[in-house]
């Protein structure tokens, strides 16, 4: 009798100690590493790097949108034919041109959305041509674009804000520059075409004949 | 830790028991649970010399390593000693004599890594005329690093592998590269059999999805448990890293690794000397010798000093996210936490810091 209930006590603490030391990381005794994640983020207070000196040659704004504060590229200096009003001093209404004269902007041809969804006063304001406007009239700066864009692509806008769509630049320490739609999308053909990769791996083509 | 006080390695190929000092219930090898001696003896650290000579070995290890010691200090003290030799041949056997004898990186003082940085740095000078920056900056208190890869946005263009080349000097010849992008069909989800990962065509083809693999850095990694010289470890970043001068080129690692993300030099990595990045850092991009180990180090050069790994900087769609786990503000905690995030082979407990997720 006394024998059993010595290994019962034995199993028993043979047990208690296999349930302690199992699936423990050896250093910290983090399970996985979003536990560790999680422990060791608690205590974060902030890191000495930065990335501000790998984004100072680009001018860049900040915004704020939802939750999120962060830079992006400045765009109206960026825009060749900025402002608009140097040759738009009047609404578009009194300058349309009627018959067969060569239009101005002639080489933009719109790719976005079907002629029935858009054309180009869904998104420039004939009135004022200097402002992009919303889909309800309030006008949009060129600098803040991206608040036209979200008004159909929600899903991309907020993935675009947390840090899931888009490209951040500069590096990963603070502070977060991303570039904004119109950086990689073209407002008027935001379709990215397909094109070659730009390197092939003859060797490795070689050794798997 | 006794792992990391012991500054050598010993096989133990017949001892089951792998840790005697987590002898207690609570787990921890100290403190927490008070029933642990707070009072550990301090050793102090053995420094270069003594990490090789002042180890117990077998006779015949005991040998071998003098001879090939004396060999080198023989060709060391024969052209120091020499009236012909001039100055830099003299500089040059004395850089290789400490070369030879440093200890692993791992176990380094700060001092003792800012030392062997300048011998490789003057020994690159006197071997090629050139100049080249070396750093052996530390991990950065608060800073965990992890990436994502967005398997919807990465249409296979391959810029990230071009620019993993040219930052990390990778043999041109063999034409070695850290990242491989896979070419899957739709509808078969990750099948590795089937997938191509040196596709050269029109990208994206139709019917197909991209993704990428590299070294994963794994908190639970495979490659470091297995490495008989203790060559390569886990810093405190994350980053796993290898110590090009410490590893024995016994491809362990290689064979342990589930990802396929540890790279071997068969021949003398070569680089076209206009070609070479010269802003290394120890444990990155610095030239590596024939019969290492190498691989992705998230670009440990670039990464410890506030950049992304030129594969994020280079990819043209955004499909590479990189950044610090332990801020709570970092946009790779935010697709942590609001994308369906997954990883490759999880259930092996490997716990890499690479997550895939879709739009």
């Amino acid at each position: 009798m006394n024998m059993y209930r010595n290994i019962k006590k034995i199993g028993f603490s043979f047990l208690l100690a296999f349930l302690f030391l199992s699936c423990k990381n050896e250093d910290h005794g983090y399970h996985s590493v979003m536990d560790k994640i999680e422990g060791e983020g608690k205590s974060y207070k902030g890191v000495s790097v930065s990335s501000e000196s790998y984004i100072d040659h680009i001018k860049t704004m900040e915004i704020t949108t939802g939750e999120h504060t962060f830079l992006i590229p400045e765009r109206k200096s960026k825009i060749k034919s900025y402002k608009c009003t140097e040759c738009h001093a009047k609404p578009l209404k009194e300058t349309q041109l009627t018959g067969s004269a060569k239009k101005a902007h002639w080489d933009i041809g719109i790719v976005h959305a079907d002629k029935n969804t858009m054309n180009c006063i869904s998104c420039h304001n004939g009135d004022v041509m200097d402002e992009l406007k919303s889909l309800t009239g309030n006008p949009i700066d060129f600098n803040n674009s991206y608040i036209l864009c979200s008004q159909c692509h929600t899903k991309q806008f907020k993935d675009w804000e947390g840090g899931a769509h888009g490209k951040r630049i500069g590096g990963w320490a603070p502070p977060r520059a991303a570039l904004t739609c119109v950086n990689c999308h073209n407002p008027h053909d935001p379709h990215i075409a397909s094109k070659w990769p730009v390197r092939y791996n003859s060797v490795k083509a070689e050794e798997r004949k | 830790m006794s792992d990391t006080k012991k500054k050598w390695f010993s096989l133990n190929l017949n001892n089951t028991k792998k840790r005697t000092s987590s002898s207690c219930g609570c787990g921890k090898t100290e403190g927490g649970c008070g029933s642990h001696n707070t009072q550990n003896p301090i050793k102090k650290p053995k420094d270069g010399y003594q990490q090789v000579f002042d180890v117990k070995m077998d006779r015949r290890s005991a040998f071998k390593q003098l001879t090939a010691s004396l060999a080198i200090g023989a060709g060391a003290v024969s052209t120091s000693c020499s009236m012909i030799a001039g100055e830099e041949t003299k500089e040059k056997a004395q850089i290789d004599w400490e070369e030879q004898f440093k200890g692993n990186y791992k176990l380094m003082t700060d001092q003792e890594k800012n030392d062997t940085v300048n011998r490789l740095v003057r020994s690159y000078q006197l071997r090629t005329g050139k100049s080249i920056n070396m750093s052996s900056k530390n991990a950065e208190e608060d800073v965990l690093f992890g990436y994502a890869f967005n398997i919807s946005k990465c249409q296979g263009y391959m810029d990230c592998v071009t620019a993993c080349v040219e930052e990390n000097n990778q043999d041109r010849n063999s034409q070695m590269q850290y990242i491989r992008i896979h070419e899957m069909k739709d509808g078969q989800g990750f099948n590795f059999n089937e997938a191509d990962d040196n596709y050269y065509h029109e990208v994206p083809a139709e019917g197909h999805f991209y993704m990428g693999t590299q070294c994963f850095h794994c908190d639970n990694p495979p490659c470091v448990e297995v490495c008989p010289v203790q060559a390569t470890w886990r810093e405190e970043d994350g980053l796993v890293v290898i110590d090009y001068d410490w590893c024995v080129g016994c491809r362990y690692c290689m064979a342990a690794c589930p990802y396929d993300g540890r790279r071997f030099n068969w021949s003398t990595p070569e680089v076209p000397e206009e070609e070479v990045n010269k802003n290394q850092h120890y444990l990155g991009n610095r030239m590596r010798k024939k019969g290492v180990m190498e691989k992705c180090t998230f670009c440990v050069q670039r990464s410890r000093s506030g950049q992304n790994p030129a594969c994020v900087e280079a990819c043209p769609t955004g499909a590479r996210i990189f950044g610090n786990l332990l801020d709570p503000d970092s946009t790779i905690r935010w697709v942590l936490e609001n994308k369906k995030v997954f990883r490759l082979k999880e259930d092996l407990g490997t716990e890499p810091k690479f997550w895939y997720f879709m739009d």
